[in-house]
């Protein structure tokens, strides 16, 4: 860890924890950024107007380099934002003049020098090989470095500054290379996955351009019958109450309300933790929410107007704290996701109580943390999504693991179960979705059907994932389902569209006769109207929720990006 | 004989000659030729002549740097001595060549594009063996294809380093082709036009030291490419300045600058292929098509696109630029002679008249007409020049502009009175909405002998009037200042629309012509003499005939007749069915030049009016539609042998097309043009002085003690003559030169005094005048017994010369035989 004192401290990992060992040569000036040499024995700490180079083993600096040189306007500091320190023992440098250097530490010279950007360079990431980097500046832009043979089938080669990528629009603070494609993580609250074309060999998920604005998680959950949604910011909780119409109109409309939404109460959570997961229990008087190292769970009075929030005491200690909280369809009982894939089943007690009332582990045991819960309607099953992506049931009546859905080698992004039918529907990150009887301990003929003919293109070929899934009471063929930028409605009873079909076909639909309209239905019923869509849940048979979160909403809180002239304007 | 192209500025290229360091050429293509410019003087120091049609591209020869490769349209390649002028050898390839690509690891081969066989508009990149022969003509034939659908441009396709690959660019793909591994790559981008991109390839380069490929795009991009053995692996980088399409790019001699240049008139250098660290050259004047790079590195040099060539320092200062004709967007003016500088005068930059000097292929200067910032925006209405009239002596030069709106063009007609002290026009009179229609012609009356006092312009507008502007104010011819011109008279004939007008040689008489009909007006009373016309069919040119002829009235029509009227008789002497398009008189002689438009070729007729048939004619002169003529007189009365070009004697013919070349008419046939070459190196006038430069020093001296003592202009000319068979003496490399015993005759015959003489062929010339004159033609022009006439010439040409030969062999006999003892005293 590097100290604004300009210290350099060793901690060491030790299991559950870290443990300081020892602090390195400490010199003048704030450390910026670190890096190890890959073999360990050497760490280059990067700071204003200069890098050094220390030896781990004897705590010196072996090597001081002033970074300022060959500048006129000299006058002004010069920070190193990024360091990386190559096997080949050069120090890679990224300097607030927009410069990229390449230096030989041992001698100190300067071998190479890019600029790449007339503002800042802020963040540096080399591939794994040590042939390619990716830079992020503070224009918002991203530029690709790599190592060329100067001369086809020659020996020497040079760092060449190759692709530039405008993807944020403010300062792009983090970055990383993976062996197939650039990432880069910016001010705009956008994470953009830029993969490397030569690298990828087939053209599949990985060979498009991904843009992520939302966590593909749940940040909104909503107790049904209560009818409250609850909001997770970063460090605070938000409660509303919907309002609610009595009247009907048509496609369309927009009706009057006779209850406004109402923001009852707002949560802030202590201390500088970002709060990682919360829920509210369908009946609204429960309420959750986990920071990285403490779980609070309230208790919830709505009296009229007026609405009291209650910390329920005596909460079993977890550690580590939850990953994601979910509350039974009862209310009765709260389940926490926790690590080593074990989910703690907490019973609820009137008036604000809770009782640690079994653990639930996988039978082959674990080791990533529990990340998606699903308990079904009828309070029988849970299922539980480790990090591993394997999925285990277990009976809650028994408290005994029921079975494990067979395992697809990608994310699951969501899952639920049916209430009606007790199967587990599943949506993986590459876009597939598969039906799992839990009674019968295997995938449905549907699921085999839809997994034989293969899902339309378009929908695999989708940007975002699903991020949530429920179904229709009325007709239990339905499921719907949602991501960043549809809602559909699934109708198992229809047929599946082939690659010819045209998927998002409702607006044409419309527009066709009753006769010829049946011919062209398949399953999926698309509604791209709500962008960006956050959160989606029935309330009831005739209601649906729906949170939108419009971009521009965050956009204008974001500070001003870096003034560029632009060309024409 | 036939059309020549002038030499024009065109694609150039770079030589710095090695062997001689201090010593720089600029080698470009200009038209038919290729010019040898000295950077050092700042001249013109050889034309290499020889190819038929353009010159595509030109090479140094990589394995000699004094020798250069041009090829041509007429499908030759030449390699040349450029130092000496001389062609060393043509390969003849057959197909037209449309660039060329000299490489130094390919010592007896070169790639040339040419099209591809039986399919339009696709081009294929071909090496060509330059077969090892003992004779200066070569068959080129072994062609073998490197690569296919190339681009047609020159800058479309580079050769990488050390020539291991090539890369062609054509719309939005890249191919490349590695002659080791005889691997091909392609790369394609996309085609969508997304947020104003433009993918489309304009222009490739090389880095010359690393495996980097430089491309310019239409959106203004230069990619840079690197990894492209790899089909997957391959990468590139963006540098984005220019706005609009990169016209070219060069690398700097290592591959660390970057030049770029496009419409924006700016030549940019990037360093080091960093899009942050470049340097500007603004200003340059118009957009710039090519870039070139001297082999040395130092300089470097801009092609614009009205034909001028900037010459760059390698710290990217401005050094010098030669200006050739400017290539206008059209020339309304029609070309005119200035009386003054025998300079070619006509549309130059949008709203300037340029002066172009004919001898030097240079542009004298540029005068500002319309004087308002020329604005490059499409659809914009802007005022240009359109008439332009010198009087006689050049003192007085008359414009006219309008702007372009058809329903109300805003006339100005502007009269520049020229200053002798200022050495240039300075504007006298402007005079608003002249005519209230466009004006279709202007004149002045050209009188030598009475001095200004006499002038008078004539203009003629749609508006269906003449005016006659003259000269009022003070008296005093030296105050210009306080004299003013203003309308004298305005003439009409039946409310026709006035379309020529011209005056006759004497200036008594003023001929204008309306629709179908000729009036002729006496110049002193404005009275209307009499009236010719030849339905059907409008006037399209009058002019009257000169000297001798100077009774006669010639006339051509819209439907295909020139007209001569007597205009002593006021009767039709002759006509002819001829589509004329261009008709013009010789200021110095009674010939007059017409050119016809027919079945898509230009033919040549030259008359003199007081003869129906024709002195010379020259059919297909070109297939460009000829649009203007002008005569440009001659310093000296030119030797012509040949009895068919007697009318080139005293003035040289011009033509436009409407492709904007320039050409003439060359007296001499290809070969003849090209033996002399070798002596049209420049002379480098500071030689050491040494014996025999006192000797040759003295010499000269002679000769120009000679000519002042005479004052002769014809005994001038002999001593002009002589003079160059000691230049020829001296500058002509040792290898070539005959023995000495034939050059020495010469050589001493050139210092003997002359006696008066009337030398053989003219004596031949008049013979032959008179023999012509004794065939009897029908009035009716023959075409079939033109073309017979066409060819007698051409037999007794080669009597005649034969029989020169043999005069001057006695001469040379007689010199022989004197005594040469005196010359031991040097």
């Amino acid at each position: 860890i590097g100290c604004e004192d300009g210290s350099v401290k060793i901690f060491q990992v030790v299991p559950g924890g870290i443990q300081f060992e020892r602090n390195l040569d400490r010199r003048k000036g704030r450390v910026l950024c670190l890096s190890w040499h890959p073999s360990d024995t050497h760490i280059v700490a990067g700071s204003i107007d200069f890098f050094r180079v220390i030896d781990v083993t004897s705590g010196q600096t072996v090597q001081r380099v002033m970074v300022n040189h060959h500048v006129e306007k000299a006058k002004r500091e010069c920070v190193v934002w990024a360091i990386a320190l190559l096997s080949s023992g050069t120090v890679v440098s990224a300097d607030s003049f927009g410069r990229v250097q390449f230096w030989d530490w041992e001698q100190g010279t300067l071998a190479e020098s890019h600029t790449v950007s007339t503002s800042a360079v802020l963040s540096l990431a080399v591939s794994q090989k040590e042939d390619s980097m990716i830079v992020g500046t503070s224009t918002g832009a991203t530029y690709h470095l790599q190592l060329l043979p100067v001369r086809l089938g020659g020996l020497e080669k040079r760092w060449v500054r190759t692709k530039p990528f405008q993807f944020h629009s403010h300062d792009v603070r983090a970055v990383a290379h993976s062996p197939t494609a650039l990432i880069s993580g910016g001010l705009d609250a956008q994470l953009v996955i830029r993969p490397l074309m030569e690298k990828v060999q087939k053209k599949s998920y990985d060979a498009a351009l991904r843009k992520f604005t939302f966590p593909h998680r749940r940040l909104v959950s909503c107790a049904r019958k209560a009818r409250l949604l609850l909001f997770q910011f970063s460090q605070y909780l938000e409660l509303w109450r919907l309002g609610s119409t009595e009247e009907t109109g048509k496609d369309g409309e927009v009706l009057p309300l006779c209850r406004m939404p109402e923001h009852l109460v707002q949560l802030k959570s202590k201390g500088p933790e970002h709060i990682y997961c919360s829920s509210i229990s369908p009946c609204g008087t429960w309420l959750g929410y986990s920071t990285a190292s403490r779980f609070q769970l309230y208790r919830v009075r709505c009296d009229g107007d007026s609405v009291s929030l209650r910390k329920v005491p005596k909460v079993p200690k977890l550690l580590p704290p939850a990953y994601q909280l979910q509350f039974s369809a009862n209310s009765e009982s709260l389940f926490v996701a926790s690590a080593r894939g074990s989910v703690h089943v907490f019973q609820l007690l009137e008036p604000g109580g809770c009782k640690h009332l079994h653990t639930l582990r996988p039978p082959s045991g674990c080791s990533e943390a529990v990340y998606l819960l699903a308990p079904s309607a009828d309070g029988h099953w849970l299922a539980a999504v480790s990090g591993d992506w394997a999925i285990h049931i277990y009976n809650l009546k028994s408290f005994k693991h029921h079975c494990v859905v067979p395992n697809y080698d990608c994310a699951v992004s969501a899952l639920a179960i049916h209430p009606s039918t007790n199967n587990l529907v599943i949506a993986y990150s590459d876009q597939q979705l598969f039906e799992f009887s839990i009674p019968e301990r295997q995938y449905t003929s549907w699921s085999r059907a839809v997994q034989s003919r293969g899902l339309h293109r378009a929908w695999l070929e989708r940007d975002s994932p699903i991020t949530h899934i429920t179904f229709n009471p009325k007709n239990p063929s339905h499921i719907l389902l949602h991501d960043t930028y549809l809602l559909c409605v699934l109708d198992k009873s229809l047929p599946l569209p082939d690659d010819s079909a045209l998927l998002m076909n409702q607006s044409t639909l419309k527009q066709l006769p009753e006769t010829a309209r049946k011919r062209q239905l398949h399953a999926f019923k698309i509604c791209k109207k709500f962008q960006p869509l956050l959160f989606m849940d029935l309330l009831d048979k005739n209601c649906l929720v729906v949170v939108e979160r419009p971009i521009m909403d965050f956009k204008t809180q974001l500070p001003l990006p870096v003034q560029q002239k632009k060309f024409g304007t | 004989p036939r059309g020549l192209r002038l030499p024009r500025g065109a694609r150039a290229s770079w030589a710095g000659v090695t062997a001689f360091p201090p010593r720089r050429y600029l080698l470009y293509a200009s038209g038919d030729f290729v010019k040898v410019h000295s950077v050092n003087t700042e001249e013109t120091v050889g034309l290499l002549c020889g190819h038929a049609d353009l010159v595509t591209d030109i090479q140094l020869n990589p394995h000699n740097h004094m020798q250069l490769y041009s090829s041509s349209l007429d499908g030759t390649i030449k390699l040349w001595d450029f130092m000496d002028g001389i062609p060393i050898k043509t390969f003849t390839v057959g197909s037209r060549l449309l660039a060329l690509y000299a490489l130094a690891s390919a010592e007896d081969s070169v790639f040339v594009v040419i099209p591809k066989k039986g399919e339009r508009d696709t081009f294929q990149l071909v090496s060509v063996k330059l077969t090892k022969g003992a004779g200066q003509d070569l068959e080129g034939k072994e062609l073998s294809v490197v690569l296919d659908g190339v681009g047609a441009s020159p800058k479309q396709i580079a050769f990488g380093r050390e020539d291991s690959y090539v890369v062609s660019v054509k719309d939005v793909n890249l191919q490349v082709y590695f002659f080791k591994r005889k691997l091909l790559n392609r790369f394609s981008l996309s085609t969508a036009k997304t947020k104003g991109g433009d993918n489309r390839f304009s222009c490739v380069v090389c880095h010359p030291k690393e495996d980097c490929i430089a491309t310019g795009h239409a959106d203004g991009k230069i990619r840079l490419w690197r990894n492209f053995h790899h089909k997957k692996a391959y990468t590139y980088s963006a540098l984005h300045w220019h706005h609009d399409i990169v016209m070219d790019l060069a690398y700097s001699l290592e591959g660390t600058r970057l030049l770029s240049g496009g419409v924006e008139s700016v030549l940019v250098q990037w360093h080091n292929e960093s899009s942050c660290q470049k340097d500007f050259l603004p200003r340059l004047g118009s957009p710039i098509e090519c870039i070139s790079m001297s082999s040395d590195g130092v300089l470097c040099c801009t092609l614009h696109t009205d034909n001028r060539i900037t010459i760059i320092n390698s710290n990217l200062r401005f050094s010098r630029s030669i200006q050739g004709l400017i290539k206008s967007r059209d020339v309304k003016t029609g070309l005119v002679v200035d009386p003054r500088t025998k300079a070619l005068v006509l549309n130059g930059e949008p709203g300037h008249l340029q002066f172009y000097s004919l001898q030097s292929d240079q542009q004298l200067f540029s005068l500002d007409i319309v004087q308002r910032q020329y604005i490059h925006q499409a659809g914009l209405k802007q005022s240009d020049l359109v008439k332009v009239a010198f009087s006689a002596r050049g003192t007085w030069l008359a414009t006219v502009e309008e702007s372009e709106e058809v329903a109300d063009p805003e006339l100005q007609l502007k009269l520049w009175f020229y200053s002798e002290e200022t050495q240039s026009f300075a504007l006298n009179t402007r005079i608003n909405t002249p005519h209230d229609n466009h004006i279709t012609d202007m004149c002045f009356r050209d009188m030598d002998e009475l001095g200004d006092d006499s002038l008078i312009l004539v203009t003629t507008g749609r508006d269906c009037v003449f005016k006659v502007w003259v000269m009022v104010g003070d008296s005093d011819p030296e105050a210009h200042q306080s004299v003013s011109w203003s309308c004298d008279f305005v003439g009409s004939y039946h409310n026709y629309q006035a379309t020529n007008c011209c005056f006759s040689e004497d200036g008594s008489l003023l001929a204008v012509s309306f629709e179908e009909t000729v009036t002729v007006w006496d110049s002193l009373t404005w009275d209307l003499k009499c009236t010719f016309c030849h339905p059907p069919g409008n006037i399209r040119n009058i002019c009257f005939g000169r000297l001798t002829c100077s009774k006669y009235l010639i006339g051509a029509t819209d439907y295909g007749f020139l007209c001569c009227w007597n205009l002593l008789t006021c009767a039709l002497e002759w006509s002819a069915h001829l589509n004329v398009v261009v008709l013009q008189p010789d200021p110095l002689s009674e010939h007059i030049a017409a050119v016809s438009w027919l079945s898509k070729e230009s033919s040549l007729f030259v008359f003199k009016p007081s003869e129906p048939w024709p002195v010379y004619i020259q059919r297909n002169l070109c297939k460009e539609k000829i649009l203007l003529a002008a005569f440009v007189p001659r310093d000296e009365p030119e030797m012509i042998s040949s009895e068919k070009y007697l009318w080139l004697r005293k003035s040289q013919l011009f033509f436009l097309t409407d492709t904007q070349e320039l050409m003439t008419l060359s007296a001499k046939s290809l070969e003849e043009r090209l033996t002399p070459s070798s002596k049209q190196l420049a002379v480098e006038e500071s030689l050491p002085v040494t014996p025999f430069s006192v000797l040759l020093g003295k010499h000269r001296r002679q000769q120009a003690q000679e000519d002042t003592d005479l004052g002769k202009p014809v005994v001038h000319n002999r001593q002009e003559q002589a003079s160059p068979a000691v230049k020829e003496l001296l500058h002509t490399p040792a290898h070539v030169l005959p023995s000495a015993s034939f050059l020495c005759t010469i050589f001493i015959n050139s210092l003997l005094i002359s006696k008066e003489n009337k030398s053989a062929e003219e004596v031949a010339d008049e013979v032959e005048m008179e023999s012509e004159k004794a065939e009897d033609e029908s009035d009716e022009e023959d075409v079939t017994a033109m073309e017979q006439e066409d060819t007698s010439p051409m037999e007794l040409l080669g009597e005649m010369t034969c029989k020169l030969s043999k005069s001057q062999e006695k001469e040379l006999r007689k010199i022989r035989k004197m005594d040469y003892s005196w010359l031991s005293a040097f």
